[in-house]
């Protein structure tokens, strides 16, 4: 097996007596489409919080591409090529779609602290843009403002947005979350096309587990800041410990 | 030196309660509404006038224009919530500033036009006129009455907010308008009811200072709001705990800096200000946001 | 299409103004000095309010940076307005530099109130070093000196001659913002007002962006400082004072947020209005609140952004 993409070591978060990760050991492969499951409270949030650099650690270790990235600020994991996208919608409201993703492109091409030369010019990095809105299927609404897309094409928006900075992992939190089941299965094409693609891996927290697992190549189960379960789908799925915590509150 | 340092408390206790009695007005509407209201030095300067022109109008009582002016100004805010601020609680925050900010230019000038841009003498207030001899020297009773009357304050808006059915609405929509309103709160006039007392607290700070200053000029409330904002900034935006003793810390660093440092009295307020902000964003007493 | 239509409406009027400087007479050339130095001060400010969306109440201590600078430079090392100028805009950008430092940690309602103190701090300096600023009488008897260039001199004593340093700054601070706004910097800086969550996982170092956006325009500020002593002869504290900041504020308001245009039309409108309310009654802030209330309950935009929605429907309307 390959050095993993990314790995963490005894990760420890806790608020106040509410444990939300314990001694987490994980470790994720490029290429492989990993899904973060849990009921409510499992920690999801917080772990994807924790590997994105939004949230400090109590313990642990990060390390991305064998390095640490522990205490790296939001900014400069980005720049390694560790990037997520959002529950709520979260792109440029006010912007076009083209400015949206022409923000991350600048930045990733290092050619936004360029204050003096024309944006026009930079042809390059818009030759890239088009080539992110293409892959996504916004090309034809590239001069719409935002935040008068439809709200699947939002969320298919900010993929786009996340993928411009050319990760090698995106954590991708609810991908699904406030779609109607037809938008459901046009970002999950998307997202299992984009993986096998190549050049980034994603990593999908989910609440739905439908979606998980028709998708995924492998599935880690939280429950109340613990690991119990990690595997490919199938394996997963007829874990008892898994069902009677998961699925029972599910029912419930 | 025992008795100066004496009486520079005693003159940075009362300065400091009208300091408190503007800030916390200013701080239950943030707290409640989110808008920091610069208008709300007008309301302090309105209140003063107002007082000024009812005694003067019933015959030199001060007394009759604490009670009346301040009702004045009541109205006033729930003009200004009610007609302006009410269209803009959906904006960003800088038109909101902005919208307080433009009531502050208008009343400046009102002020102005109805009772002249030159500075007005006073009366003091009947019956606590005199001065009493502390360690040897004399201290004006109406600023005993002014630090007595701080405290008051306190414990009556801690009462209302703590003891009444309305004051747990009020806690209740500050810390979850959502919440609050699922519940059945109507957080529109509820906002209103706020934004009217929290008026009526800041002229009746206003009201009275028309004794203890003596003097009244076009330009009282700016000066005040700027220190309000301190106060509240330092005991942490929206709690009123801690707009009281950062009213208190206010005014005993003025009265000191004037005493003792009187080229940086002002420097050391901003640059406490700016301290806490920077390492205590939320103050001594507020919650993180 | 449309660029060319600036270009060419920036071209005009910057020969307007060149015009006006060789015929017109002397108050009017002083009113158009202040409508352009205050056009410098809301063209930098803009950029931080409009454009990144950060609102500061602390810009007037970067303009009373300019001014003193330039006025201590003048009293104590070199009467050249160009050295003197250079003087104030190096004790402005320094102070930007110093207190954006501190205050791009902040953002919204913590970010005004950081800078409302350190612009109080400032003035604070100024009102009480009596020594060195004068104190409450600030500093008075600025001449202006003839610009050395070595073979020839540059006299600027006459309004006449004085206008048109000021309008090739202003001409060129227009140039220079336009840039800037157009740059992916200046993409950026938009990104970072509309989402600053989302421009920090763009893997922008956001905090520098917000500094860089601020020392611009207390640069510009500085300018303008500088330039209006220069024209007044003095340099006055409440230069420095909170609502001396909040000019700009109304200026960028009034002609419209975000837009290279609203500035100069902002400045345009303050200034005249300030001038001819002035002339009819002293109760000039009154009439001002009235139009601040108006703008921000019915015209958002400002001037040029409402105007700009007219012409648009127009246009649609045309076309349909």
């Amino acid at each position: 097996m390959s050095a993993p993409l990314m790995e963490v070591r005894g990760l420890s978060k806790a608020f106040g007596k509410v444990v939300t990760a314990r001694n987490i050991d994980l470790a994720f492969q490029a290429g492989e489409l990993t899904s973060i499951i849990g009921p409510n409270g499992a920690g999801k949030s917080t772990f994807i919080n924790m590997m994105s650099g939004s949230l400090a650690v109590d313990a642990g270790a990060i390390l991305f591409l064998g390095r640490d990235v522990t205490r790296l600020p939001i900014h400069e994991r980005v720049g390694l090529g560790l990037c997520r996208s959002f529950q709520v919608v979260n792109v440029f409201p006010g912007l076009t779609v083209f400015e949206n993703v022409e923000i991350p492109v600048l930045v990733a091409a290092k050619r936004a602290t360029r204050f003096f030369a024309p944006r026009a010019r930079e042809a390059q990095a818009h030759e890239a843009v088009r080539e992110v809105l293409e892959r996504v299927g916004l090309a034809a609404r590239a001069e719409v403002k935002a935040s008068e897309l439809s709200h699947g094409d939002q969320r298919l928006l900010e993929v786009a947005v996340a993928l411009a900075a050319r990760p090698k992992l995106l954590f991708l939190d609810e991908p699904t979350a406030g779609m109607n089941p037809v938008e459901r299965v046009e970002i999950l094409k998307h997202i299992r096309r984009l993986n096998q693609e190549g050049g980034t891996t994603f990593i999908i927290v989910e609440h739905d587990m439908d979606i998980v697992f028709s998708l995924s190549d492998r599935v880690v189960v939280l429950h109340r800041g613990d690991v119990i379960c990690d595997g490919p789908p199938a394996h997963v799925q007829c874990d008892p410990q898994v069902r009677e915590c998961y699925l029972g509150e599910e029912v419930a | 030196m025992l008795e100066s340092i004496v009486h520079v408390c005693l003159a940075g206790l009362s300065g400091g309660m009208f300091i408190w009695l503007v800030a916390s007005g200013l701080t239950l509407i943030f707290g409640v509404l989110g808008v920091l209201n610069f208008a709300h030095g007008s309301f302090y300067m309105l209140g003063a006038y107002l007082c000024f022109s009812v005694l003067r109008a019933l015959g030199q009582n001060f007394w009759w224009g604490l009670l009346l002016g301040p009702l004045v100004v009541a109205a006033v805010g729930y003009l200004v919530e009610r007609f302006f601020l009410r269209r803009v609680y959906g904006l960003e925050l800088p038109y909101q500033l902005l919208l307080t900010f433009a009531f502050v230019l208008l009343f400046d000038d009102l002020v102005k036009i109805l009772w002249g841009a030159g500075s007005l003498g006073a009366p003091g207030a009947p019956g606590l006129t005199d001065s009493v001899p502390i360690l040897g020297r004399q201290f004006p009773v109406y600023n005993l009455f002014v630090i007595a009357v701080g405290p008051l304050v306190a414990v009556g808006l801690w009462a209302l907010l703590e003891k009444t059915w309305a004051g747990r609405i009020i806690r209740a929509s500050s810390s979850d308008r959502e919440m609050a309103s699922a519940l059945g709160v109507k957080v529109p006039a509820l906002f209103t009811a706020v934004f009217v007392f929290g008026s009526w607290l800041g002229a009746l700070g206003g009201g009275l200072a028309v004794p203890y200053l003596g003097l009244l000029t076009p330009g009282m409330g700016e000066q005040v709001i700027i220190e309000a904002f301190v106060v509240a900034v330092i005991g942490g935006l929206g709690s009123l705990k801690g707009a009281f003793l950062g009213a208190l810390l206010i005014g005993l660093l003025s009265a000191f800096g004037t005493r003792f440092l009187p080229a940086f009295d002002m420097f050391l307020t901003f640059i406490l200000m700016a301290g806490v902000l920077l390492w205590r964003p939320q103050g001594f007493f507020g919650e993180k946001r | 299409m449309q660029n060319r239509q600036a270009y060419l409406a920036a071209a005009a009027l910057l020969v307007g103004l060149a015009l006006l400087g060789l015929w017109g007479e002397r108050f009017l050339l002083y009113l158009a000095m202040r409508v352009m130095i205050l056009a410098i001060f809301a063209l930098g400010f803009d950029l931080l309010f409009g454009r990144t969306g950060l609102l500061s109440f602390g810009h007037g201590a970067f303009y009373a940076g300019g001014a003193y600078g330039t006025a201590l430079c003048y009293l104590h090392l070199s009467k050249d307005p160009l050295l003197c100028l250079l003087a104030g805009l190096l004790l402005a950008t320094a102070l930007a530099l110093i207190v954006g430092f501190f205050c791009v940690r902040h953002t919204e309602i913590y970010f005004a109130m950081l800078t409302l103190a350190f612009g109080m701090m400032i003035f604070s300096l100024v009102w009480n070093l009596r020594e060195i600023t004068g104190g409450d009488d600030g500093l008075v008897g600025i001449s202006r000196q003839a610009i050395n260039l070595g073979l020839a001199k540059l006299p600027l004593r006459k309004e006449g001659q004085f206008y048109f340093l000021v309008l090739s700054c202003f001409g060129l601070v227009l140039y220079a913002v336009h840039r800037i706004r157009s740059s992916p910097f200046g993409l950026i800086l938009a990104g970072i007002r509309e989402n600053h969550l989302r421009a920090e996982f763009a893997g922008a170092n956001i905090k520098n962006y917000r500094l860089a956006a601020f020392v611009i325009s207390g640069f510009l500020a500085g300018l303008a400082g500088g330039l209006g002593v220069l024209l007044e002869s003095n340099a006055a504290p409440f230069a420095a004072h909170w609502s001396h900041s909040s000019e700009p504020v109304l200026v960028s308001l009034i002609g419209g947020l975000n837009t290279l245009a609203g500035p100069l039309v902002g400045s345009f409108v303050f200034i005249v209005l300030k001038e001819v309310v002035m002339r009819v009654t002293p109760y000039w802030m009154l009439w001002f609140g009235v139009v601040l209330l108006v703008i921000l309950l019915g015209f958002r935009g400002g001037v040029v952004g409402t105007l700009a929605q007219a012409l648009g429907r127009g246009a649609k309307e045309a076309r349909s």
